[in-house]
Order: structure tokens, then sequence, then C-alpha cells
């Protein structure tokens, strides 16, 4: 028995860590396997996610609007409010032109505003999508749809839906991995990437790069050596195996096993997260600078602190790319500070907005230009965006008139701007929204769609993937076939 | 022998449905083996729901397989060439074949086959079996009328004896011990009630064990937690903002309900109603809070009324998943396509709790004071009447009298049920595809058909909803509960699907072993202790848990309950039983929630408006279930051992086995610290080396190490001792981050092992 149990034992760690435990919860629970006819041929093998918690303006960003321009300071025309609901717009707002201006790039010639200078050097290989829409207009229930296919708490993480799909390729790292920029977790708060009604083993792995524990509990306690660690893993696998050879339950080598990753983790986790190793030149090309702890972390109120030479982001692109380099599957990257209303201090489109685009542009463009040079782009889709979009209109329940620091937009579920690149999407643009950017004109792209063309290009049909629970076959797409792949950008 | 990774007992189940030999099965059983197959693959376009209904076909009923279809019908009885249905899911052309290509795979053979068995000997259709009241069956006869005690014993061994399996013997006591007290109360037995267990001679050892554990608070603290995962109870309101909310009054109910031993029709009716019932009193007011639980949105600009109405739906969907073990999520949207629920039946039901005063916000609250508030406000009032008379103390008087008053002021608020005053009362319509805003037909409040007893009409009100759930007519709800009950001590349910008896549920194992105990748990009273005294002295539930060859390669994953159940602790139970091993643990039961350590940075939620601290003094200590639980942060090391975020209604948490819950129980410094204090007891329990190991060992696991285990402790101790001997900065370290004055770290380093054994994580 024991030799049969020990080969079995090395059967599994060569699984990696989604697949060995994923064998253990079979074995105890009795879950099916997923079926695997949902598989189709893959165009990615990762996806970093860059998920800009509050949403940025497109209209100071993506969508250059003239006529918009041209309407600035006039009083919005009623057929645009007439039985609409808005976050914080009352009576009749003003209309308010981009902020910004707008010169074409590349040889694709797109119009980007002048707060992304970077992004526009790269801007051949992304693909705009500027008609994207949802039908939440609130932070945490937007980015829950967005993020889970349903707007209320409890469903599973596009990043656990992918990870239960396709497990993780990585023999050491969890399949699944969060990273939080701008000083605060989203609003959603860890909903996000929690696995719903699939196992908790899918859920998003949270990294850390504050300087405490990069995962949480990865460290030994204080005076516990790495030796100390391995005498005491030693004797207790020993003790375990003898446990087992008693009672022959399985479920006891896939703890050890699980013991022996743990430890493997303790050392491949921060040897991963330390971006300190990337040659300095790398480190230019994103804006980021190892060891460095934002001053939000500690800020009492991390909305007025803001600095524009934050790095956090930054630092978490290059390790998002650490982590794709390592196998793993799905990596979500949050930055928050994009909400800008224009109601209260640092949170505006005209002083904040310039900030967290410096925070950003680099670190994107240098994501985009590192996965390139080094072969990866091909293979990693690389996703942009907010959970909606913000209003042509200015926010008008603090003051009514333009004052510098005060200049906001509401938000604005009906039409806004993503941006995907690599993986597998054609570059160029797609979509448009009307002279204003207030309503979509061509193209448009639900959130459906967008889930489907994400799980398509990763290898999944979205159609077929789904997990039977509470007698529903429930899927990201949501239970109608609305969502659709982009054909267009494919 | 080989062990079997993967889902072999899920696959072997299927073979028991549909390949069956024949000694097992006479005939075709509809419910078990025809009805799982037509909802798979047909029910979803020829089901209940009649807008989704294609080609005015239903199989889901005798009369509508055997409706004519032009000169054919879908089903001919007996005879099977006739039958439209085999023809069609037998065909290979791809316009003809059923179900259509795009809508899913073809049967399989076996399926195709069982389908023309049926028609062949008369295509008899049963009402769906979750859905027939059950009876009180007789137990069954047996080979080995020597083993049974119970009559649980005789079902389970009747399944047993038909598949070759024989029974495993009784567990030692030291086993028993532990499993049936880590069941009750969720914690080890102290080696003295172990010691004085093992030399109890009396017939009736293990019944006084039994006793004595479930009259312990422990056992309110433990089985609570089942309860609230169902309640979805947290400590805060959800969604965005996510702000403290004060509920633990009812968590605090939950706990005293269980421990008095409320009978279950009780704690159904006053959850659901207590507010309705004549002069309720405080306890049943607190009570009600259990649909107060649902979440609350406080991000700006939200549209009261959607997020009320999304929790007048969870409501709905929570008491029909807690108590009838069904689903009702889809028919917001359509009828159930595999149940009979309509949509119709939906709104009607979700009439009745349309009617309650709160609108997205806090209130209505019941306010009480807490026993500390009590005694102090006593304390106070005597103090004042003493010091009344005394013109001296006028000044005394003063701040008394103004202390009093600000402590009658701060009494507690707790989130209650009440209903809206008759000239109030809302209207319902139907939303169409669940959205609040497209409104449709009116509808009047009605308990839904498979209650068994039709109510309807205007006065209809959540009084009734929970009279009819716990009325004997009601098919459901004695089996889910019991059903709840069996997957908590032997790890999985006789029905595996706790959340879903409906058609699309598995079906039970031991079916007249569940109905037995719906009957059994009606006619004791609904008495949860009584029902588990009955299955903890069963002799199935006192097997050891060892798995032989036979049991292994014939009884996998022990459905058939071959030995007895060892499986993991649940989250709250790994760290309550490292506390009370350790001699750490706080006992007192009840009040506010309390923060035990979590890493820093782990709270740091846009709008936190509680501080997370680390608790210092016995608060420190405390047993999980009164762990402070943020719905979009919940405490790392519970969510590591797959405990849930209260964020929704959770029938059963899915166990999993994962490197991060090593990280956990060998480094959070709750663990460290019990490791800490466990190995203080070893040091103070001897001089001798062995003996403190050997003791050690007891104190987590119960039983006694043998020579190799104890020798290997002893090795592991010597060579910790070498490290931390050469490293005297580490060994200082160690001491002070695990909050010891003096101390060998060497033998901390032992505990922290025990407490890692994989022996000590199961049951």
């Amino acid at each position: 028995m024991n030799q049969q149990t020990r080969r079995h034992f090395f059967k599994n760690t060569g699984l990696g860590f989604g697949a060995i435990a994923f064998q253990s919860l079979l074995s105890n629970e009795g879950y099916a396997a997923p079926a695997r006819d949902y598989r189709i041929k893959a165009k990615a093998k990762s996806i970093i996610y860059l998920h800009m918690a509050g949403s940025p303006s497109q209209i100071d960003l993506f969508e250059n609007k003239p006529a918009l321009k041209k309407f600035h300071g006039a009083d919005c025309p009623q057929e645009y409010l007439e039985g609409k609901r808005f976050a914080f717009i009352k009576g009749t707002p003003k209309m308010l032109g981009p902020q910004f201006d707008y010169t074409q790039h590349g040889q694709s010639g797109q119009w980007l505003s002048s707060l992304l200078p970077n992004l526009s050097k790269v801007v051949d290989d992304v693909c705009i999508i500027r008609s994207l829409h949802t039908d939440q207009f609130n932070h945490s229930p937007a980015q829950l749809l967005l993020q889970t296919g349903n707007s209320l708490p409890g469903h599973p993480s596009m990043g656990s839906w992918i990870t239960y799909g396709l497990g993780s390729s990585s023999q050491n790292l969890p399949g699944f991995v969060v990273l939080a920029s701008g000083g605060k977790t989203p609003s959603a708060g860890k909903s996000l990437w929690g696995s719903g009604f699939l196992p908790t083993l899918y859920q998003g792995v949270q990294c850390r790069t504050d300087g405490g524990d990069p995962i949480l509990y990865l460290s030994n306690p204080d005076g516990f050596s790495r030796n100390a660690r391995r005498l005491t893993l030693d004797a207790l696998n020993e003790l375990n195996q003898m446990q087992f050879d008693k009672t022959g339950n399985p479920e006891t080598i896939s703890r050890i096993a699980q013991y022996e990753l743990a430890f493997r983790m303790q050392s491949s986790v921060p040897d991963v997260m330390d971006i300190s190793k990337e040659p300095d030149h790398i480190l230019n090309l994103y804006g980021a600078k190892p060891g460095h702890v934002s001053e939000a972390e500690s800020a009492a109120d991390p909305r007025v602190l803001y600095k524009g030479d934050d790095p956090t982001f930054a630092n978490n692109c290059v390790l998002a790319r650490r982590l794709v380099e390592n196998g793993v599957r799905f990596v979500q990257l949050y930055d928050w500070g994009w909400d800008h209303h224009g109601s209260s201090p640092g949170e505006s489109i005209d002083e904040t907005l310039p900030i967290k685009c410096r925070q950003i542009d680099r670190a994107v463009s240098g994501l985009i230009t590192d996965l390139k040079q080094r072969g990866l782009l091909d293979e990693t889709l690389v996703v942009w965006g907010g959970e909606f979009g913000r209003t042509p209109m200015m926010q008008n329940n603090a003051r009514s008139e333009l004052k510098k620091g005060f200049v906001g937009r509401d938000h604005h579920p009906d039409a806004f701007t993503m941006w995907m690149a690599g993986g597998g999407i054609q570059p160029g643009s797609f979509g448009q929204t009307d002279d204003i950017g207030y309503y979509i004109a061509e193209n448009p792209v639900g959130i459906r769609d967008l889930q489907a063309t994400i799980l398509h290009q990763i290898g999944i049909d979205p159609h077929k993937f789904s997990f039977s629970y509470q007698g529903l076959n429930n899927r990201l797409i949501g239970p109608t076939d609305d969502g659709q792949v982009i054909k267009g950008i494919i | 022998m080989s062990i079997q990774p993967s889902n072999s007992w899920f696959i072997c189940i299927a073979v028991i449905g549909v390949f069956a030999p024949n000694t097992i099965r006479a005939e075709v059983d509809f419910n078990r083996e025809i009805r799982p197959i037509l909802a798979k693959h047909c029910f979803a376009c020829h089901g209940p729901d009649s807008k989704a209904r294609k080609a005015d076909l239903r199989l889901d009923t005798k009369e509508g397989s055997q409706v004519d279809l032009g000169g054919y019908s879908a089903i001919a009885p007996g005879k099977p060439d006739l039958s439209e249905l085999l023809n069609r899911i037998e065909s290979s052309d791809p316009d003809e074949i059923m179900p259509p290509p795009e809508h899913g795979e073809p049967l399989k053979a076996p399926e195709r086959k069982i389908l023309r068995e049926w028609i062949a000997s008369g295509a008899d259709y049963q009402v769906h079996w979750a859905f027939v009241r059950p009876q009180k069956s007789t137990v069954p006869e047996v080979r080995d009328g020597s083993w049974p005690k119970s009559p649980i014993d005789y079902f389970t061994l009747a399944q047993m004896e038909l598949r070759d399996l024989t029974p495993s013997p009784e567990a030692d006591r030291d086993l028993l011990i532990r499993r049936v007290s880590l069941d009750l109360t969720g914690l080890p037995p102290t080696l003295e009630e172990a010691d004085s267990f093992r030399d109890d001679e009396s017939p009736y050892a293990f019944e006084k064990v039994v006793d004595r554990l479930l009259a312990s608070s422990a056992f309110g603290e433990h089985w609570a937690r089942m309860w609230l995962d169902l309640a979805r109870y947290a400590d805060t309101k959800g969604y965005e903002k996510d702000r403290h909310r004060n509920i633990w009054l009812y968590r605090d109910w939950v706990i005293n309900a269980l421990n008095n031993d409320m009978p279950y029709d009780q704690f159904t009716i006053e959850q659901l109603a207590g507010d309705l019932l004549p002069s309720p009193d405080n306890q049943q007011m607190l009570a009600t809070a259990f649909h107060r639980n649902t979440m609350t949105n406080e991000e700006g600009g939200t549209d009261n009324e959607e997020f009320r109405i999304a929790a007048v739906k969870d409501r709905v969907d929570t008491t029909i998943q807690v108590w009838m073990g069904l689903t009702m999520g889809c028919a917001k949207c359509h009828s159930h396509k595999y149940d009979p629920i309509s949509q119709k039946n939906y709104y009607e039901f979700f009439a009745i709790f349309n009617q309650t005063q709160d609108k997205d916000q806090e209130a209505p609250f019941w306010e009480t004071s807490s026993n500390k508030q009590k005694s102090e406000i006593k304390t106070l009032r005597e103090k004042i009447s003493k010091l009344d008379s005394d013109p001296d103390k006028e000044k005394d008087l003063v701040s008394l009298r103004k202390r009093l008053k600000n402590l009658e002021n701060q009494k507690i608020k707790t989130p209650v049920m009440l209903e809206l005053p008759k000239d109030k009362r809302r209207t319902t319509r139907i939303h169409q595809r669940g959205n609040f805003l497209t409104k449709g037909e009116t509808v009047e409040p009605s308990l839904l058909p498979i209650f068994g007893n039709q109510n309807s009409g205007k006065s209809v009100n959540r009084l009734d909803v929970a009279m009819g759930l716990m009325e004997k007519t009601n098919p459901l709800t004695a089996r889910v509960m019991v059903n709840r009950i069996w997957a908590r001590l032997f790890g999985v349910g006789l029905v595996e699907t706790e959340e879903d008896f409906g058609s699309q549920g598995l079906p039970p194992t031991h079916p007249k072993l569940l109905d037995w105990l719906a009957i059994e748990y009606q006619d004791q009273a609904w008495s949860l202790k009584k029902i588990l005294r009955t299955i903890v002295l069963s002799k199935t539930y006192r097997q050891d848990s060892k798995i032989n060859k036979n049991s292994l390669s014939k009884d996998p994953n022990n459905r058939w309950l071959s030995r007895g159940a060892s499986f993991r602790l649940s989250a709250e139970m790994v760290r309550d039983q490292a506390l009370a091993i350790s001699g750490l643990l706080t006992t007192k039961v009840g009040g506010p929630s309390v923060m035990p350590p979590q890493p820093p940075g782990v709270w740091k939620t846009t709008y936190s408006c509680v501080d997370w601290k680390n608790a210092e003094g016995p608060d420190r200590y405390r047993r999980a279930i009164y762990t402070y639980l943020k719905r979009t942060s919940p405490h790392p090391a519970m969510t590591a051992f797959d405990a849930g975020s209260g964020e929704v209604c959770q029938i059963r948490r899915v166990r999993t086995n994962t490197p991060l819950q090593a990280l956990v129980t060998l480094n959070d410094v709750s663990f460290i610290e019990a490791a800490a204090a466990l190995s203080q007891r070893m040091n103070q329990s001897s001089a001798n080396l062995n003996e403190k190991l050997h003791n050690g060992f007891r104190y987590v696991l119960v039983r006694q190490p043998d020579k190799r285990e104890l020798d290997q402790l002893v090795n592991l101790y010597q060579k910790l001792k070498t490290e931390f001997d050469s490293n005297p900065d580490s060994a200082q370290k160690l001491l002070s981050y695990s909050r010891l004055k003096i101390g060998d770290p060497a033998l901390v380093g032992v505990a922290n092992v025990l407490l890692n054994l994989d022996e000590a994580l199961m049951k």
C-alpha cells in the first residue's frame, strides 16, 4: 500500500497547485470534474486584467468629441435626461467638453488624449473598444457584474471560473492572483475575487506588495527559521504517513502534499514577488520602484493623497508579468481612485485624473512593450477598463459652475471605453458612440459579450461552460444567450 | 491496492442508478432512473414552464407524454417502437435528433436503453419522491441480525449487505469520545473526560457522555454555526459601504434557542414571524432578525426600492432553500423548468414577504439592554436609592442619575421584521424577467402549492408560511433538516445535494432511512438534541473509521456507511480546538463580536467605519463563532478553511484541502500562541521529556502515541533544541512572538507539529 500511495503522492504533486487540490477535493466531496466539452482552441494562456476601480472618464481619455466641446457649458438637452437615473446628477446639468487635448497616434491614427502619452506609443498593439455598456450604475454592483456576471455578491469571479475550467499551469503558485493599488481595495471588496458556489480553492489569492507577507501567513513565525520549518515538516510528514498506514484515508496523502506545496511556496512566492531582481531598464520601462510603500497606505483618507509618483500600480504590472511567466493563469489588478465626481477634493477630472494617469500610463505601455519583447504578448490577454463610464455632463450636485479642482462627471452606464491587447485580439478600434459620447452609435458591446470574448480567447466556449448548482446550470455569461463573442476584434 | 483519487464514487452512484445489477432492482424506478434523464435532457423545453415549452409537448406528466401529436405520441406505453420519443433520441439526423444538437449532448446508450425498458413496461409516472409525504418505514430485514441496535442500523446494514459490505467494528473509546465531542460541541474532550469514559464499565457509558455533551453550552455555540450559515449572518450590512450592523443579539438568540433545545417548529415560527405572534416577547422579536440579515445598500444614489426588493427576494429564496431544500431563484424570471413552481407561484409567495416596514435601511429596530447594561442599571438604581435620603450626597446623586440616563439611552438596537399597517400594504405585481421595473399581472399572497396545504388570500402572512412549513403535510421540511443534520455528522447528506431536493438534485442513497429519520424527528417533537442523540447512539455512527480494502473498493466515499465518518474539521472547529487544547480558550457565551488577530492590511476596504483592532485579553481567544464577520472582508483564516462571507444563504460548505490552509495552521499567530500555550502545558505536566511529549500528543489526539510516533517527537524535539540552542536570538524571538516570557522554543515547535497533524485536523 505504501508504495502505491507514494506513487500517488508524487503523481499528484506533479499536477500543480490547482490540480492536486482539486484531486483531493474530488475524492472527498464527490464533485465531478468539469466535463471537458467546453474546451476550445486557446489564443491566450494567461490573462492580466487591469481594473481601474471607480471608472475613468472615457470622455477625457479616449473619446475625441469636437461636438461636445462645442456645447461645453450649455444646459444638457432634456431629451438626454428624461427617464434617466443618475447616481448624483440632479435637475439639468451643464455639458462638459473633453478637458484635455486630443491628437492622433500610430499607424492606426487613433485619437488619444494628452494624458496618455505612453499608451499612445504602443497604440498599434491595442484594440480600443469605445462601445461598452452595462446595466449597473453604482460601483459595487457594476464591478460585481463585470467580474462575476451577477450584480449581487456571492457568485464566482471570472478568475475563479477560468482556473476552475483550466486549472493552473504553475507548480508552486496559485492560478488566480489579485493585486491591489491606489491605497484601497475596490468597492465590492473581496466578493470580486470570491469563488461563489465553486470550491474556495478557486478564489483569487491576494498577493500584497506593501511590505507584509506577499501571501497571508506565508512567513514562518518570528524566530522560526526555514531550517526549523523543514525539521517540523519532516516530522509532520512522517507522522502523517504513519497515520495513513493505519487508516488508509487518501485525504491524508493529499494533506502531506499540500504541506509540502506550502513549504515550496514559502520560497517561490517571495522569489517571484521580488521585483528588485529585475534590471533597471525593465523597471524604468514600467516606472516601477521596488520596495516603495505607498503613502496612501497609511493615510487616513487616501483619496486626498494621490501622488503622481506613486509606483505601486507600476510595481504590480511588473509583478503581473512575472506571475504569468511563472504560469499563473489569471492576474487581476485593481487600482483604486478613478471615481472623479468633482464633489470633494482629490477626486476631480482636472486635478486628480492627470495624477492617476501618470501612475498608470507608463506602466501599462511598459507592460505591453515588455510582454511583446519577450514574445509573451501573443499568449497573454491584457484587458484595461473601469466598471462603467462617466457622463458627458458635469456633475452638478456640488456646484453648478466650473471651479479648479472640482470638475467632475457622474457615473454613466450607457457608453464607455475599454481596451484589450494581445491574446489573439486584433489591434485597432471597435464600436462608436454618438457625437457627444452619450449613447452607442455602432457595435454595442455588453458586459456579457466582453466576458464571452475573454473566455473564448482563453480557450473556453462561454456557452457550454457551466457549473450545476442549486438546480441551475450557472454560467459566467448568465442564463441567456445574450452574450456573444465579439467577432469583430478576434 | 490502488487508491482512486478522482470522482470514483460519483461514477459509482451513476452505476448503481443506471446499470444496477438485477439483484438490486426488480423493475424500472421512475423517480430514481427515469426522471433524472428526462429532467436533464428534456424538461428545459418540454417541462413545467409553459412559456418555454416547444411543440406543445410536455414530458413531465403522464398525460402530457401521451398526448396525440397527430396519429402518434411521444410515449406509447408498452410500445417502445411506436414511441416518437425513442425514435427522436435514437435518430442520427441532426434535424430530427433530440435534444437538438445546439441544446445538448445526445443521450448515452444506457440512458436510451433504460428509457426503452421503462416504456416497454408501461411508462408509469410517479410524483417526484421529495414531493410525496414521508411515511414511517418499517425496518428492513437483514442477514446479520446481531449487529443492528438502532433502527438506523437496519437501514444502513440492509444497503451494505446488498453490496457485500460489512460494517466496521466499533471505534475505540478514545476515538469515539473525540468524534462525538467534536460533533456535538465543536470542542475536543479533555483528558479527564476521555479517561473517565475509558474506565466507565457501565453499559450506558456512551449515553452518559452524549447526554453531558448535549447539555453543555458549547453545544449551542457549535450547532448555531450551521444555522448562521443558512441565515447569512454577518456583522456588517454588505454591498459597497459594508458598514457595521448591530445584530449579534440574533446570533445569541440562535445559540440560546439551540441550547434550550427549542423545538424546530417554534424555532421556525419565531424567526419567520415572531412579530406576528400575539404580544410577542423580547426574544420572539429578536428572532425575526433572521430575515434582517439581508444586505442593505448605503452607496450614494442607489434606489432604495431596488435593494428593498432584492432583500425581499432574498428572504423568499432563503426561506424555501432553508426549510424546503428547493431553489426558487429561476422562478423570479420564468417558471421553474424542472419543478412545479411557476413564476406566478413565486410572486404570490413573494407578496407575503413584501409587506414589511424595512426599506433598504436598518430600521425598524428592536431595543434591548445588554446583560451588562442591565446589571449596571440595577446597581446604579440601588446606589441612587441608598443615597437618596442623604442631603450631603446631592452632587454624587446628580452624576449617578446622569450615568443612569446615559445607560438607558444606550440600548442595543437590533433590526427586526415588522409588518406594515393595514392601510399601507403593498400591491405585488409579477416582475417580468425578474426586473422590478417591468411590472406584470397583480397577484395575491399565497403559499406555494408544494406546501401541500394551499392557502391564499389577502390575509395570508408570514405566520401562515411558518405554520405551513411545519405542518406534517409538508413533504420536505423534516427531510431537509434531518438530512442537514446527517451531513454535519457524516460529512455528506443522505441526499448529497442538500441544497436541492427538486428533480435536478441527487436522489437519496437511503430513502427509507431518510423518511424514518424525518418522521422520528417530527415524533420527537422536533427536538434537535433528541434526533442527534438517536443518531450518535447508533452503531452506524460508532463504527471505526479505518478504511479496509473491501470498503475502499466497494464504498470508496463511504456513501454506504460501512465505516465511521472521518473528514476535516470546519474552519471554526480548527480554531476552537487549538484554543481548547492549549488551554487558551475563553468560554464566555454570547456578546458583541470580537476581533482575534488578523494580519495587518487585510482590513483595508473603501469605507470601513470600524477599525480592526486585534483583541487583547480574553476576547483574543474566544470561539470562532464570535469572530467579527465583515461581509466584504471575512477573517482570512476562516476563509482559507471554507467558511463563507454571509452574503447569501449558504446551504453547505464545500471542503477543500489547500496549501493556504497549511500556512494558516503553521504560521497564524493565533495558532502559534496556541502552540506556545500547549508547550507550557506539556512542560508543566512532567519533568521527563518523553512524558511531556506523550502528554502533548494525548492533549491533541486523546489516544496514546505508539512507540514510533513518540520516537518521531523525541527526535524532532532534539533537532529543534539543537537549532534553537545554536541560535539564541531566534529562540528569544519565537518566545516573544508566541507571548511566552520563559519557555522552551523547541517544545513550541513540537506543539506546532501536533496541532498540524492530519489526525488533529480531521475527526
